[in-house]
């Protein structure tokens, strides 16, 4: 595979770093989950296969040969011979560039090509940690670089399956806690009922809003290890939802966390839009795994 | 001790929330429980384990189930000298030696004696790759974080807060009282642990 175009900012991600959180080392991993294993299912690679995250859209690249691949994200799309909306698998013909466009609505995108980003695993996972310089390939793709693929059978059959895009709506479920006990019962309410706008400091670590000031938890809190999904509500009371290069432990306490199939809805809201979170237990959650 | 839902993937066990080695090592032993079983990680800190589960390999009732049962009857925590001993050789030559040794009413020497004067347990990793969350500080030269975070502390710095020490992986903003360096490579990604502290070892800092 090779880079024609970076985007702004490409990095190799698998699912994640597992297995490491106590050395301190964030999971990393995909900002979208869902967009990221919805890539990986239309291309016809393995979940823990690695591909690619892209900010800041167009991202070209050509395969030396017959490769099955797919673009997710939040309003992208794919122009090969013609052009193909997001979320579908296509046959690209050996050497043919493959570009994959967004809209200023599109955050984090995928790109997945059968056989996997065959780089090898560092620390058990192929997942980039820019802050540490952690991963195979540990700095952003740039014009020029070539990526070894694994070994895939690319059949005509392969093309133009969908997956249908979560609805990027701005609405997140989420389960209270841990720490909505200290809390005011007010304020995990007026948590629920807000609907928050993003803030530009945003980026892989986390989520930042901006809202209606809210009340603090009682108490000191000790430092405890953290989720992606975890809501941070730091002293100014503006809250920040951790994604995957969070810090593997915090001291502000958590009002809420985001479950994973919504995370993506979180991480792709744009500069200028709203996040609301709708409170589900977890179980409700585990009844649709 | 209670059991708290985190998310739809994670539980976190809460034990006596206070900074107590005892409280860390029986959270520790806590969280090696949990991995035995091979559904998920845990991260355990001063006074909880968060136990994390992959839904592909248990299911939420099952995994909320084991964590009660967990939290029911934690295992005994390990005996407190089964660390490793590691020397992290130090120049204390630090921006806020001079400043945090005088809040104190000893001399800079005075600080370095005490704080390179005794083992630390490393307590738990976290905030970055490598930082080892370590005490417990002398309370002679105890001192609260700096009122406001430097926001580029050097790769090897040391620093004291709040009856713990510390050393930075890597460069980062950080709040601690910074009183010394060390050139010891605390994060290293072609070894596997990459960190160099493991929690439970034992810290000692040897004056250079």
């Amino acid at each position: 595979m090779r880079i024609t175009s970076a985007g702004l900012r490409a990095l190799i991600q698998d699912r994640g770093r597992t297995g490491h959180a106590r050395e301190g080392i964030p999971p990393s991993g995909p900002a979208d989950p869902v967009a990221f294993a919805a890539a990986l299912e239309l291309a016809r690679c393995a979940r823990d296969d690695a591909a690619i995250e892209i900010v800041g859209l167009p991202f070209a690249f050509r395969c030396d040969d017959r490769r099955v691949v797919a673009a997710t994200g939040r309003d992208v799309r794919v122009r090969t011979r013609g052009r193909v909306p997001g979320w579908t698998s296509v046959l690209a013909r050996p050497g043919e560039e493959v570009v994959v466009e967004g809209s200023p609505l599109t955050r984090f995108a995928y790109v997945a090509v059968s056989g996997g980003i065959a780089l090898p695993r560092v620390l058990g996972s192929r997942a980039t940690y820019l802050p540490a310089a952690l991963g195979p390939m540990p700095r952003p793709l740039a014009p020029g670089d070539e990526l070894p693929l694994g070994a895939s059978i690319a059949g005509i059959e392969s093309a133009g399956r969908r997956i249908a895009p979560p609805a990027y709506a701005g609405v997140a479920r989420a389960v209270a806690g841990p720490h909505d006990a200290r809390f005011p019962d007010a304020t995990v309410q007026a948590f629920f009922a807000t609907a928050f706008l993003v803030l530009p400091e945003s980026d892989r670590m986390g989520v930042r809003l901006a809202g209606p000031t809210l009340a603090p938890a009682a108490g000191e809190l000790l430092s405890c290890g953290v989720v992606a999904g975890a809501v941070q509500i730091p002293g100014g009371g503006s809250p920040i939802v951790l994604l995957a290069d969070h810090q593997t432990t915090g001291g502000y306490p958590l009002i809420a966390t985001v479950i994973q199939a919504d995370l993506g809805i979180v991480a792709q809201a744009g500069l200028g839009e709203y996040v609301r979170f709708e409170r589900v237990t977890p179980d409700d959650v585990g009844r649709s795994h | 001790m209670t059991v708290r839902p985190f998310g739809d993937r994670a539980f976190l066990i809460e034990l006596e929330q206070r900074i107590d080695p005892s409280i860390i090592d029986a959270a520790r032993a806590i969280a090696d429980a949990w991995e035995q079983r091979g559904v998920g990680d845990a991260i355990p800190a001063y006074a909880s384990v968060v136990l994390m589960f992959d839904p592909a390999r248990t299911s939420w009732h099952d995994a909320a189930r084991e964590a009660t049962a967990l939290a029911a009857a934690p295992p005994r925590a390990a005996a407190a000298s089964a660390g490793r001993l590691i020397e992290i050789p130090t120049v204390y030559d630090g921006p806020d030696l001079a400043e945090t040794a005088a809040r104190s009413r000893l001399s800079p020497a005075e600080l370095v004696a005490l704080h390179s004067g005794q083992e630390y347990r490393a307590f738990f990793l976290g905030f970055m790759p490598g930082l080892a969350y370590s005490g417990t500080l002398d309370p002679r030269i105890d001192a609260p974080r700096l009122a406001s975070p430097r926001p580029r502390v050097p790769a090897g710095s040391v620093g004291i807060a709040n009856g713990q020490t510390v050393v930075y992986p890597f460069d980062s903003p950080g709040g601690w009282r910074l009183i010394g360096r060390t050139e010891l490579a605390l994060f290293d990604p072609t070894q596997d642990p990459a960190a160099l502290i493991r929690a439970g070892d034992r810290l000692r800092f040897v004056p250079r």
